[in-house]
């Protein structure tokens, strides 16, 4: 069975490489070993959201079962989002789960996680925090997302608030993304974060 | 030559066009009937055109698991093409949810129907590990259409109603209109076989009955006399 999923592997690598949204430059995918079980994904973040003119990288696994059961493909740039945990990058979608089936592809997958972050499930959370802050203050939501989008993902907005209280936060040694994570999940309140981090 | 070519065609096409498509079906099944010998001379060009019209449909009958073309092919009843050990697979790795992969219909190892191609049976794999492909399913038509209430009276099993109907007049009425109770093994019979158990012991009842009856009648009107 390791056999149909390499060789299915290798004839959706041409469909991915063949496909419309390479040419626009969406979606990207790439080899990492030579034994076609280990693969970085790359969407571009959708237009309108937070995310727009990010690229956020992906680590894909293809399991030996594949395509009866679904590739485990984790977020590896950073990002703020209700369905995606902002320290690991483990991403809550059913069709990475339960609703996967033997028909979707990694195309599928890639465009299937674009189009979660271009709309979040918040009543289906993988961070709960972030959630709740989608839920109840939209509008830091979106200011964070893009901040994150910024830091990690080469988005082009900039923070400068945000960004000289990350500064308070390293000159009291705390690392970058700690302070960061602290100061999100605070709703950039400095005194609070400060608390969490030496509590 | 694209006169020689294209003769063969008008010879079966108006066959094709003043018959029905019923009768033409027919004409199909002997032709693959005959396959064998004419291979060698007369079907080597048609052979060629098919070559090239199969590279271009190829993506038509991929399998939408294995994304090759699709080896013991079977097709839901959504109309979806899966190699049959794939979907097998499928199927066996989610027993509690059995859904297709493609568009998530409800779909089972019983409602698949297996597509036989013209050379299908010359490609027959070893089906060591996977079991075997489901058979086609095959509907008999009706052989009555009208009113079913006299299957009863033909039916073997006329005499067990009859012996009922002497003693209690109701209750041979309630039998005789609960008759589809009946129906059902004759109805099942051209699928499953004449032979299962079930079958014959049914029709060696109904025999006894008959025999019973008979002789009960004719012990009353002895008695009578």
């Amino acid at each position: 069975m390791a056999n149909m999923a390499v060789s299915r592997i290798k004839r959706e690598f041409k469909e991915v490489l063949r496909s419309e949204e390479i040419a626009q430059c969406s979606i990207k995918l790439e080899l990492v070993n030579d034994c076609f079980t280990e693969l970085r994904g790359e969407i571009a973040g959708p237009p309108d959201t937070p995310y727009e003119f990010g690229t956020f990288l992906l680590e894909i696994h293809v399991p030996e079962t594949y395509p009866f059961n679904p590739p485990k493909v984790k977020f590896l740039t950073k990002i703020w989002h209700p369905n995606i945990s902002s320290v690991t990058g483990a991403i809550c979608l059913d069709i990475l789960k339960d609703n996967w089936a033997a028909a979707m592809t990694l195309r599928t997958v890639l465009l299937s996680l674009q189009a979660l972050l271009a709309s979040p499930e918040p009543d289906d959370p993988q961070d709960a925090v972030v959630a709740s802050q989608y839920k109840e203050n939209f509008e830091m939501f979106c200011r964070t997302a893009k901040h994150w989008t910024n830091s990690y993902a080469k988005g082009p907005h900039k923070f400068p608030d945000f960004d000289t209280k990350i500064q308070r936060l390293k000159d009291m040694g705390v690392s970058e993304f700690d302070a960061r994570a602290a100061l999100s999940r605070h709703n950039w309140d400095l005194n609070r974060a400060t608390e969490q981090l030496f509590s | 030559m694209s006169s020689s070519t294209s003769n063969p065609l008008p010879d079966v096409e108006p066959q094709a066009s003043t018959s029905e498509s019923s009768e033409y079906k027919p004409q199909q099944s002997t032709q693959y009937s005959f396959k064998p010998s004419p291979e060698n001379s007369k079907t080597s060009t048609k052979a060629d055109f098919t070559d090239d019209e199969e590279k271009k449909d190829d993506s038509m009958y991929v399998c939408n698991i294995c994304l090759d073309i699709a080896k013991d092919a079977v097709v839901s009843m959504c109309g979806h093409l899966y190699c049959w050990p794939c979907l097998n697979t499928w199927l066996e790795t989610r027993p509690t949810r059995q859904l297709c992969p493609v568009c998530k219909a409800a779909i089972s190892k019983e409602k698949v129907i297996p597509l036989y191609g013209r050379n299908s049976d010359k490609q027959q794999d070893p089906r060591s590990k996977v079991p075997p492909r489901p058979q086609g399913q095959r509907t008999e038509p009706d052989p009555n259409t009208g009113f079913q209430g006299f299957q009863s009276f033909n039916g073997a099993d006329g005499g067990f109603h009859l012996s009922f109907g002497i003693g209690a007049f109701p209750f041979g009425f309630f039998a005789s209109s609960f008759n589809f109770n009946d129906m059902r093994p004759s109805a099942r019979a051209p699928q499953h076989q004449q032979g299962t158990p079930q079958f014959e012991e049914d029709q060696f009842l109904s025999k006894v009955f008959l025999w019973v009856a008979l002789f009960f009648f004719s012990w009353l009107i002895l008695a009578e006399a």
